[in-house]
């Protein structure tokens, strides 16, 4: 009984750098880093061909980044618990159409933007009843939402178009400048810290890891876990509603076509940043990253007048090797 | 040795009276009567289907039996959810999965009893402390320097170990481990088996569910064997052998 100290001493001790740096989040802001200085010094030896640090490029960096990453904020927290919703590009719709209708209505806009989170969370909500009581999969519940909402959106549309346009002073509130950064990247930045607390420091955050990490053992501990899952479910359909909120502030007239593909583009974005698709794994500041280096890439084709088809090829060639490294990471950490 | 709890005057721990429990068409279990005494570990033997799982999982809280009543300390009392396990003291340690792989020791040690500091923020730093003292002082555990080591990176032993340091921090009364040493080491067994009979020292008392009839008879002060939901035979260690469970096992 005096030997039972070593007995368990089965692999060496780890430095917390090192197991840091097996984190499939290393990898990621590694890369960013990188294609970060590549860019800024190109911009910096050629300013006139590679316009990067110009004034109008990162303005519209950051009005582009703050929609999908707002969304891809809640599409992780609920890919964390376990669960995908392929919903949000319709419910991001359908928030700007809500909206628009009921201010147009009359009412003044925090009725409006109240009555879509409101309707939002509905969703979100039914979304994971739906999933946790008939104990089916969240891509079948929520592809169904997503065709629902979808539907209910072409049947606003055929009213005509509706336009959004609030006084400046409550506009400003979604499309303002504060100390030269534009006001969705502060709300993108907004979100993602409360979604940092929510997820890593937070008690219902941890439920959610140890849910969407093993279901059976969270239960097993005494883990309501159906309970988190629906609250990651009516999370994640507020933030679509928030962006889609943003999104109108800006634009000021609803069409229906979007925000078609922005469920698949959110979930690249978190698989980008390391989150796993079985749930359990992943960092708030991977999704961050993800959503920027998504943009970042797509932007820096833009800026070499790339033709618009390497867009989605160069996308779609980093979402396949951001997985790839992060199954590799993740299969050397766990040995 | 000396006599067991169930000998004694006092109430048992834990007092299972003719509890019965049937999924759809199966009786899983039928009148069966189980006590748990003071310093004592209990066998719960019984081939595949015997309904061992069933009594685990009523007594903790994971299924509410159709009849029957449970009594702690000689008090009736009704176990509907993992909470009020929990409350009366009973910690089930499972096969594997007593804890998320993907997430760290120190997430795991405080799953759904994690310390805050109000509002439901984590206090993390209060949690790493307690973990690590835990670890290096009650199950005496070296080669693990940080609690935030996914438990997927443990060996098998180190994760019972994380299981059995939790448990002793939330003052169990009762562990329940039901097939505890299926994915262990001839080596890691030993050494649970040992912690076994340490915890009993410090007041633990235990139910060891397993087929393997020696890890049981080398532990265990009493046997309760269960064939088809029911109860056959209650044995004292010091009246029976390893071939005779072996026989009673298999004969019914």
């Amino acid at each position: 009984m005096t030997d039972t100290a070593t007995d368990f001493a089965t692999r060496p001790p780890q430095g917390r750098l090192r197991r840091w740096m097996r984190e499939p989040i290393a990898n990621i802001l590694l890369l960013f880093v990188v294609l970060q200085l590549v860019c800024i010094v190109a911009a910096l030896v050629a300013p006139d061909a590679f316009r990067y640090l110009s004034a109008t490029n990162i303005e519209l960096l950051m009005k582009a980044i703050p929609i999908l990453g707002i969304v891809s904020l809640g599409v992780g927290v609920l890919m964390i618990s376990g669960e995908y919703d392929l919903s949000v590009g319709s419910v991001y719709t359908l928030a700007g159409y809500l909206t628009a209708i009921v201010f147009t209505a009359g009412y003044p806009v925090p009725v409006a933007i109240g009555a879509t989170f409101v309707a939002a969370i509905a969703i979100g909500i039914a979304n994971g009843l739906i999933t946790t009581r008939a104990g089916i999969p969240s891509f079948i519940t929520t592809m169904g939402s997503m065709l629902v909402v979808r539907g209910i959106v072409r049947w606003l549309s055929e009213f005509g178009s509706i336009s959004f346009r609030p006084p400046p002073e409550v506009a400003a509130v979604f499309t303002g400048t504060v100390a030269g950064i534009a006001a969705p990247f502060l709300w993108f930045i907004a979100i993602a810290l409360l979604a940092w607390l929510l997820l890593h420091r937070s008690k219902l955050g941890n439920h959610m890891f140890l849910v969407g990490g093993n279901e059976r053992t969270a239960t097993a501990v005494g883990i309501r876990s159906q309970r988190v899952k629906i609250v990651a479910f009516a999370i994640c359909s507020f933030t679509a509603a928030l962006a889609g909120i943003i999104s109108i502030a800006r634009v000021g007239t609803a069409t229906p076509s979007q925000g078609v593909g922005m469920e698949l583009r959110a979930i690249a974005v978190c698989v980008i940043g390391g989150l796993a698709l079985s749930g359990g794994r992943g960092t708030v500041l991977g999704i961050v990253i993800g959503a920027c280096l998504l943009y970042m890439v797509e932007d820096v084709l833009l800026l070499l007048r790339a033709p618009g088809f390497y867009l989605d090829v160069f996308v779609g060639a980093i979402l396949v090797v951001a997985v790839i490294i992060n199954t590799w990471m993740t299969r050397r950490s766990s040995k | 040795m000396s006599p067991t709890a169930a000998a004694d005057n006092a109430p048992p721990l834990l007092e299972l009276r003719n509890v019965s429990k049937q999924y759809g068409h199966v009786q899983a279990l039928s009148d069966a009567s189980f006590t748990i005494g003071r310093n004592e570990i209990v066998g719960l033997l019984g081939d595949n289907g015997a309904g061992k799982s069933t009594l685990v999982k009523i007594m903790s809280g994971i299924e509410y039996p159709d009849s029957g009543r449970i009594f702690r300390d000689g008090r009736e009392v009704t176990i509907r959810s993992r909470k009020d396990s929990e409350r009366l003291g009973i910690e089930t340690i499972y096969q594997d999965s007593a804890l998320v792989g993907s997430a760290s020791i120190m997430r795991n040690f405080f799953a759904g009893r994690e310390l805050t500091k109000g509002l439901g923020l984590l206090d993390t730093r209060r949690m790493n402390d307690v973990v690590m003292d835990q670890l290096t002082n009650v199950v005496r555990i070296s080669g693990i320097n940080s609690p935030d080591i996914p438990v997927e990176a443990l060996s098998g032993g180190q994760r019972q170990a994380v299981a059995i340091a939790r448990a002793v921090y939330f003052k169990t009364a009762m562990m329940l481990l039901d097939e505890p040493t299926s994915a262990l080491s001839v080596r890691e067994t030993d050494k649970l088996l040992s912690h076994l009979g340490e915890l009993k020292q410090e007041g633990v008392s235990a139910v060891f569910i397993t087929h393997n009839l020696y890890h049981a008879y080398e532990r265990c002060d009493r046997f309760t064997i269960l064939s088809h939901g029911k109860v056959i035979r209650n044995l004292l260690k010091s009246e029976t052998s390893v071939g005779e469970l072996n026989e009673i096992i298999v004969k019914f």
